[in-house]
């Protein structure tokens, strides 16, 4: 209560602070508004005077303008404008004077200007008469004089004076305005946040005592609640309160207990029902409140009587509780049943109410007789609720069948109950919900006959943990059988507690019949020694586990037959102790593709030995890793001096650059060792000499990366015979050349002499034939024949050796045009044969156009020469056979050729006839051959005497692919 | 055709082969036209005869050149060079009258600017008609340069 109070007034306090600082801040504001207002009012009550100086002023030069005005000119108007001018500038003194009242300061200056203006007055008057009377040079006179100047000066320093002064006094109060508006916002912005504070200094101590009081009510409420739990916890004593008329306020299970009355039934009512009838009568209960009362507090010794009538002698000792004022609240009752028996059972129900567990006895009929607190709590019901109820209310089935039965507990039953497990069975609450429960039964005897005393203990949480635990096994029961290896699981006895499928299929056994088995039966030697050793890996299996290469062993099938297998084990925690997961690879065909390897190698090993080439085996770093005999003989070093050396010793330059390039091979290497003739290098001997080597490289692969086995072959001979080939090949080409040369010079210069010879002879022909005698027109002719003929002759030996020294490169050439060209050349041969020259469409060739057409001149110029009597036909074809060649023919009805003469025309200078038959120095199909040789052909002839013959000829086609 | 009068022709034979000469020269008999005939056995000579120096300093200049390629000392090509470089003397015809069919020859002569080139027939019949060809055509046929513009002054 006081609490309450002292925090209202707190509250109040606070509150009341804080209305009033905000009040403060709102008058201070206030007043700085107003004062700043105010200066904002005197600023511009400044500017205002200032304004007026500023009409003043002007009032004041137009006057003296005007005047002078007037002056010059005479004007009346002038006049009237200075009137005006001194009017306003009157009004304007006013209303200065007026407005700068409260500025002596200014009033003084506006005295000045007052007298001022009175001499200004007398000026003017002056001079405006002047003018009147004398004229403009006069008054120019006078307005010259000093005064007019003065009194103009005068004026102008007084006014800029007084504007001097309203301006520093507009700058001084545009100063004050500003301090002012500062100070108010200042005031504002501290006022409220003072007034924040106090407000939330206030809330948060309101908050403080509430929380205070708060856990003060919580404290109480604990003890009250420790008090009557502790009431509660009594089962032998009956502690209940009452009012002071002794009408029963609270109970407690002992009252409860020796009375037999619950809560419900006695509540209310007044404690002397539990007194005899005698009692009653006497008024024994009142008395005892009353000495109670007296006393503070009053023992009893009695008689009572339970609910079911029966009497017993019990002690009370009663205690009067007293308000805060004194008043009598009620009073404590403490009462003690002393009828013996009563001491046992009620040791009983304070066991019971003491156990963890929710505790239920049941009578023979299967009512609820007895329950403590917990089961009160498991159950949710209050106990007066669960008492003498049938107990298949809160355990529907498996509870009460067991009381039906002479003996209570069947041999399962009391089985499970030695090993602690108990009957498991659903129990339902209160509100209907189930849960899991283990009961443990144990018969009482008791007065009321054999009672049952059940423990019932909540399963729910161990059920949730035995089902997740349950899962976990499926799971890795689960991932143990789609597990791809044979998967077992050991235990430390050695025993195969689980497999999967795929050790069934490895072994060969059922599930059933593996399970249960020594592991040693299907894995012999290895793994069961594994097991017993405490630490399960020793280093060297605990490394080979971590290569991922496990531990090679060998298992056993059914069958009996054995395999290698590879395992990899791992221990695994369980219930049961440590258990060993063993994953079992079957790697039977590892081994055999090891074993095919190494079986290789020693293959690959002995070829090496064997080769007749040297053979080096190169590895990545470029050290030779292996070489066989002849390696040794041939560079001179024995076995061990070149194995582990660099490549480099003994092939100084090529390889080991080959090695580095990612490709082994280039293209022109790969070529090369395609078409069989390899690298060449130089090799380098022991003893430092050198000599050509061909070099064949391939690469190897095996474990230890990328190997290349170079055979190399010595090529010093072969080298030296294509040097000597070479020389030879030169030697010939410059003979030839020279050949060439000679024969075209020979002819050439022959030439001269010759046509000489030819020449004059046949002048002397000329000038003296018929002027000598016969015998000398006859000399001079065979001179004159033999001259030319001789010409002829070395004529056709320059064509012929032509052929070979000017003749040009082979082209695709038209053979149809060289045809045709051929044919210009025949023209007047033909023309004079009547001779018919036909021929089909002539491919492309490869040839030297030139002399193609001179290889067509020859032939078919023959055709016609050796013509047969009638037509001369000529025909030319050619027939391509396959892509490489084309066969040309040149056939004709002529003469014919008899075979035995088909070798002999194709010589230099042969001749079937005579030369008085057939013109011709018999060079013509010789020069044919040679052609046809240099185009890569060869020619023949098909004739028969009589029946015309055919020449046939091959040139290279024009190749497809260029 | 012709606007030539009566005049002689004045024809020189670069040649060093005697035979030749006379060959030439009875081919150029039996045309019909008057011919002076010179004869340069070498290329000296010639250059000589057509400088007019020394012997040769009443040299007349002839209206046709026949050049033999193969000379002894100066070789006719450099005579038919020297001939096509100098201003005067290039206005002459100069015709190759050689035994050589070396394509080689022909192309140089033409580069020089030899107005043509023959190759001697082996022949004689085929010689003389040659020969009367050439007199037929540069001496009858084709105009030549007025002998008048080249007085000596």
């Amino acid at each position: 209560m006081s609490i309450k109070l002292q925090s209202n007034r707190t509250i109040l306090l606070a509150f009341g602070s804080a209305i009033l600082v905000l009040i403060a801040v709102g008058l201070f504001s206030y007043r700085g508004v107003v004062e700043s207002r105010s200066s904002a009012g005197l600023v511009e009550h400044t500017r205002d005077v200032l304004r007026e100086f500023r009409q003043l002023s002007l009032a004041v030069e137009t006057m003296s303008s005007s005047l002078r005005g007037y002056i010059i000119s005479g004007d009346e108007t002038y006049l009237e404008a200075m009137r005006t001018a001194e009017a306003a500038m009157n009004r304007e003194r006013t209303v200065v004077r007026d407005m700068t009242k409260d500025n002596p300061e200014q009033q003084r200056r506006i005295a000045a200007l007052d007298v001022l203006v009175v001499e200004w007055e007398q000026l003017s008057d002056r001079i405006v008469a002047m003018r009147r009377d004398s004229g403009l040079e006069a008054t120019i006179v006078a307005f010259q004089d000093a005064r007019g100047e003065l009194i103009n000066k005068s004026f102008q320093a007084l006014r800029a004076e007084m504007i001097a002064a309203e301006i520093s006094l507009l700058s001084v109060r545009s100063l004050e305005k500003e301090q002012d508006v500062e100070q108010t916002k200042l005031i504002l912005i501290a006022g409220t946040l003072l007034g924040l504070l106090i407000t939330g200094g206030a809330g948060w101590s309101v908050q403080r005592d509430s929380a205070s009081r708060a856990r003060t009510e919580l404290a109480l409420r604990e003890s009250e609640d420790k008090f009557r739990r502790l009431i509660d916890g009594v089962r032998d004593h009956a502690i209940y309160m009452i009012g002071p008329l002794g009408e029963i306020r609270s109970w407690n299970p002992g009252a409860e207990t020796i009375t037999g009355w619950t809560f419900a039934e006695v509540s209310g009512q007044n404690y002397s029902r539990f007194f005899t009838a005698d009692d009653i009568e006497n008024g024994r209960p009142a008395e005892l409140l009353r000495r109670a009362a007296a006393n503070g507090h009053y023992e009893d010794r009695g008689t009572r009587v339970r609910k079911n009538g029966e009497q017993f002698a019990a002690q009370a000792t009663l205690t009067a509780s007293h308000d805060a004022e004194g008043k009598l609240r009620g009073f404590t009752v403490i009462s003690r049943d002393l009828s013996e028996g009563k001491e046992s059972e009620a040791r009983y129900r304070g066991l019971m109410e003491a156990a963890p567990d929710a505790m239920v006895v049941v009578n023979q009929s299967g009512e609820i007789v007895l329950l403590n607190v917990q089961a009160e709590k498991q159950f949710g019901y209050h106990r007066d609720a669960l008492l003498g109820q049938k107990v298949t209310s809160i355990i529907p089935q498996g509870f009460a069948e067991r009381l039906i039965a002479d003996d209570l507990r069947s041999a399962e039953d009391a089985l499970a109950q030695q090993i602690g497990t108990g009957i498991e069975l659903t129990a339902l609450r209160k509100d209907g919900t189930e849960f899991p429960i283990e009961i443990m039964l144990s018969p009482l005897a008791s007065a009321e006959g054999i009672l049952v005393t059940a423990a019932i203990r909540d399963i729910s949480v161990r059920n949730a943990a035995e089902k997740h635990l349950a899962q976990m096994e499926e799971r890795y029961r689960g991932l143990l059988e789609a597990a791809p290896d044979a998967m077992v699981v050991v235990n430390q006895g050695g025993e195969i507690v689980l497999l999967n499928v795929q050790a069934e299929n490895q072994f060969g056994y059922r599930r059933d019949e593996l399970l249960g088995q020594m592991v040693t039966n299907i894995i012999p030697v290895g793994f069961a020694e594994r097991l017993v050793a405490d630490d399960l890996r020793s280093e060297e299996d605990a490394l080979a586990q971590q290569i991922g290469t496990g531990i090679e062993l060998i298992a056993l099938r059914k069958d009996g037959s054995e395999f290698p297998i590879e395992i990899m084990l791992s221990p695994l925690d369980s219930a049961e102790g440590t258990l060993v997961t063993a994953a079992i690879r079957n790697i039977s065909v590892r081994k055999a593709a090891d074993q095919h390897m190494a079986q290789m190698e020693e293959r690959y090993r002995g070829l090496l030995e064997a080769a007749p080439d040297a053979m080096v085996v190169v590895n990545d770093a470029g050290e030779i890793v292996l070489l066989n005999l002849q390696a040794g003989k041939q560079f001179g070093y024995r076995r061990d001096e070149l194995l582990g050396q660099k490549v480099k010793n003994i092939i100084p330059e090529g390889f080991e650059e080959r090695l580095i390039a990612d490709d082994l091979r280039s293209e022109e290497d790969a070529l090369a060792q395609q078409i069989g003739t390899g690298i060449e290098l130089i090799a380098r001997r022991k003893d430092g000499s050198e000599f050509p080597i061909e070099l064949m490289l391939s690469p190897l692969e095996n474990v230890e990366g990328t190997l290349v086995t170079a055979a190399i072959r010595n090529i010093t001979a072969r080298k030296q015979a294509a040097e000597q080939l070479l020389k030879k090949v030169d030697e010939l080409y410059r003979s030839n050349e020279e050949l060439g040369q000679f024969a075209n010079i020979a002819s050439h210069d022959l030439q001269e002499p010759l046509r000489m010879v030819a020449s004059y002879t046949q002048l002397l022909s000329r000038r003296y034939k018929g002027k000598l005698d016969s015998d000398a027109d006859e000399f001079i002719a065979f001179a004159v024949d033999g001259a030319s003929r001789m010409q002829r002759l070395i004529q056709d030996l320059l064509t012929y050796s032509r052929v070979g020294t000017k003749g040009t490169e082979m082209v695709e050439t038209s053979s149809e045009e060289a045809f045709q060209q051929a044919i210009m050349q025949l023209q007047g041969a033909i023309t004079e044969s009547g001779a018919l020259v036909t021929h089909e469409p002539l491919p492309m060739v490869m040839a030297d156009e030139t002399q193609l057409t001179q290889l067509f001149q020859n032939l078919v110029g023959n055709a016609i020469k050796y013509q047969a009597p009638g037509v001369p036909k000529v025909h030319v074809s050619a027939t391509s056979n396959g892509d490489k060649k084309w066969k040309f023919v040149v056939k004709d009805n002529g003469l014919g050729i008899d075979a035995q003469y088909f070798e002999r025309i194709f010589g230099m200078f042969q001749r079937l006839h005579k030369r008085e038959e057939y013109a011709g120095t018999g060079i013509g199909l010789a020069i044919c051959k040679k052609i046809v040789e240099r185009h890569g052909g060869s020619i023949s002839v098909e004739s028969q005497l009589g029946h015309g013959s055919a020449f046939g000829f091959d040139l290279a086609s024009v190749s497809r692919d260029t | 055709m012709s606007t030539r009068k009566a005049t002689s022709m004045d024809v020189l034979l670069v040649e060093d082969s005697a035979g030749d000469v006379r060959l030439t020269q009875e081919a150029f008999r039996n045309s019909n036209l008057n011919i002076r005939f010179h004869v340069a056995v070498d290329g000296t000579e010639a250059m000589a005869f057509l400088s007019r120096t020394g012997a040769y300093a009443d040299a007349p200049r002839p209206d046709l050149i026949l050049l033999d390629l193969n000379l002894p000392k100066m070789d006719g090509r450099e005579v038919l060079a020297r001939i096509k470089a100098n201003d005067s003397l290039k206005l002459i015809p100069t015709v190759i009258l050689t035994t050589s069919d070396a394509e080689d020859d022909i192309i140089f002569s033409y580069q020089l600017q030899a107005n043509c080139y023959l190759t001697k027939p082996v022949h004689l019949d085929a010689f003389d008609g040659l020969v009367k060809s050439i007199s037929e055509f540069w001496l009858n046929t084709v105009k030549l340069p007025q002998q008048s513009h080249f007085r000596k002054s």
